[in-house]
């Protein structure tokens, strides 16, 4: 599948860290990107659109992040999920990868963690 | 980085109010040593002496001080020319100011500088220190300038704080001593939980346009105006180094602690029920200021 042709919903609270995100994806194509603010709105998006991938915070307004994957999870067994949170304790890796998380970036990321996930899951 | 320590002690030894330092700090981006000042601080000249050179160039305002002070023997033009090429410790920004700001004379200065070199030995910490260790005095000198004690979370917490502040916006900013508050008037401000065991409510809060350069140094971007980028700036600081400390607790301590959504508390007056600590840190755009509530510590007298 073309770059282009490819969805990814970033799920975050914080509207620069969409954007951080977004900058970085712009380098790959001209790729569709969905953005939801909190966890409840990831999921009603991910349903509808069925992104390629997503960008997961933790702890966001509405249902959290491991809430999250684990509704989106049961929707769609495959989902790509990777989560980018500032709470990178065990426990919390530990509850995001059994629910079903295929990553795991520790905030401040840098660009090349981005790139490299972009390119493992993506292209 | 000495900043962060002679500000503070200037203002605890009662050398300057807080009125008379802030708008120092914030001058000092724009100040440039001058060679009084300099001479000062070497030993080169006395208070008298430069006192002397400075009445002189009120009368022969053409001259220079270097040029003068070399006239009267005060100085070689080798010694000049090594103190134009010496590295200068920013505090002597501020002592400038201060001096011309009519705070203190030449002399008053003096006579800090080498008490706070005595007490300190900052000189010899100037060289070798790196950050952590800067980091971990400033906080030992505000648990003994403000008679607090911290526990070994409080303190991991202000080294991690202050870390933060020197890894992500930058190491020019003067930590003030922290004072408790039962009230905090904000204005962009930023509250997030830490739950668990150290349990505290952790406030940011800063001028609109100290939000906007913050937010600058934060992203790299230009920010001209203030708008959700440069308020997100704020979320996204104190969202990471509350994230960070709990990484800490957990990897270090295994503590397992929770962080709560961030929640805007712009222009209000924040009332505290239980024991809350001001951090004000002066940076040359601005004051930045670290509020932190005690909620769930086992010992409620310590931060």
């Amino acid at each position: 599948m073309n770059i282009n042709d490819r969805k990814v919903l970033i799920c975050d609270d914080s509207i620069l860290a969409r954007k951080q995100i977004k900058d970085i994806l712009a380098a790959f194509g001209d790729l569709t990107i969905l953005e939801a603010f909190d966890g409840q709105t990831a999921i009603d998006i991910y349903k509808s659109q069925k992104p390629d991938l997503v960008f997961l915070d933790i702890v966001m307004p509405k249902k959290d992040g491991n809430i999250v994957i684990k509704e989106i999870m049961a929707f769609n067994k495959d989902a790509i999920i990777v989560v980018v949170s500032s709470v990178g304790t065990h426990t919390q890796l530990k509850c995001a990868l059994e629910a079903g998380a295929a990553d795991f970036i520790q905030k401040p990321f840098s660009k090349e963690q981005m790139v490299d996930v972009i390119n493992k899951y993506l292209v | 980085m000495y900043n962060q320590f002679f500000g503070n002690y200037l203002f605890s030894k009662g050398y300057v109010t807080k009125e008379q330092l802030i708008p120092a700090l914030m001058r000092q981006k724009d100040e440039i040593v001058r060679v009084s000042t300099l001479a000062l601080y070497s030993g080169y000249m006395s208070p008298e002496e430069i006192e002397s050179i400075t009445n002189l160039q009120l009368k022969k305002d053409e001259k220079k001080f270097s040029e003068l002070a070399i006239e009267k023997g005060f100085l070689t033009q080798d010694q000049v020319l090594e103190l134009l090429d010496a590295e200068c410790p920013a505090f002597l920004t501020l002592g400038q100011i201060l001096i011309d700001n009519g705070i203190f004379t030449y002399e008053e200065f003096f006579n800090i500088l080498a008490d706070y070199r005595s007490q300190n030995e900052f000189l010899e910490l100037e060289l070798n220190a790196n950050s952590k260790d800067v980091v971990q005095s400033l906080i030992d000198n505000f648990s003994l300038l403000s008679e607090t004690s911290f526990s070994s979370f409080g303190k991991s917490y202000l080294e991690l704080l202050f870390n933060n502040f020197i890894r992500f916006i930058g190491d020019d900013f003067t930590a003030l001593l922290p004072d408790l508050c039962k009230e905090f008037p904000t204005e962009c401000c930023v509250k997030q939980s830490i739950n668990g065991s150290y349990g505290i409510n952790t406030y940011l809060s800063m001028e609109k346009s100290t939000a906007i350069a913050f937010a600058k140094r934060y992203t790299g971007e230009e920010y001209t105006e203030f708008n959700e980028f440069v308020f997100a700036s704020i979320e996204d600081f104190i969202n990471l180094h509350n994230g960070l400390f709990i990484v800490n607790a957990s990897n270090d301590h295994s503590i397992e602690l929770t962080i709560g959504i961030l929640s805007a508390e712009n222009n209000s007056l924040i009332s505290f029920t239980n024991r809350a600590y001001h951090f004000p840190v002066c940076y040359p755009f601005g004051i930045v200021h670290f509020v932190i509530e005690i909620g769930n510590i086992t010992d409620s007298a310590i931060l």
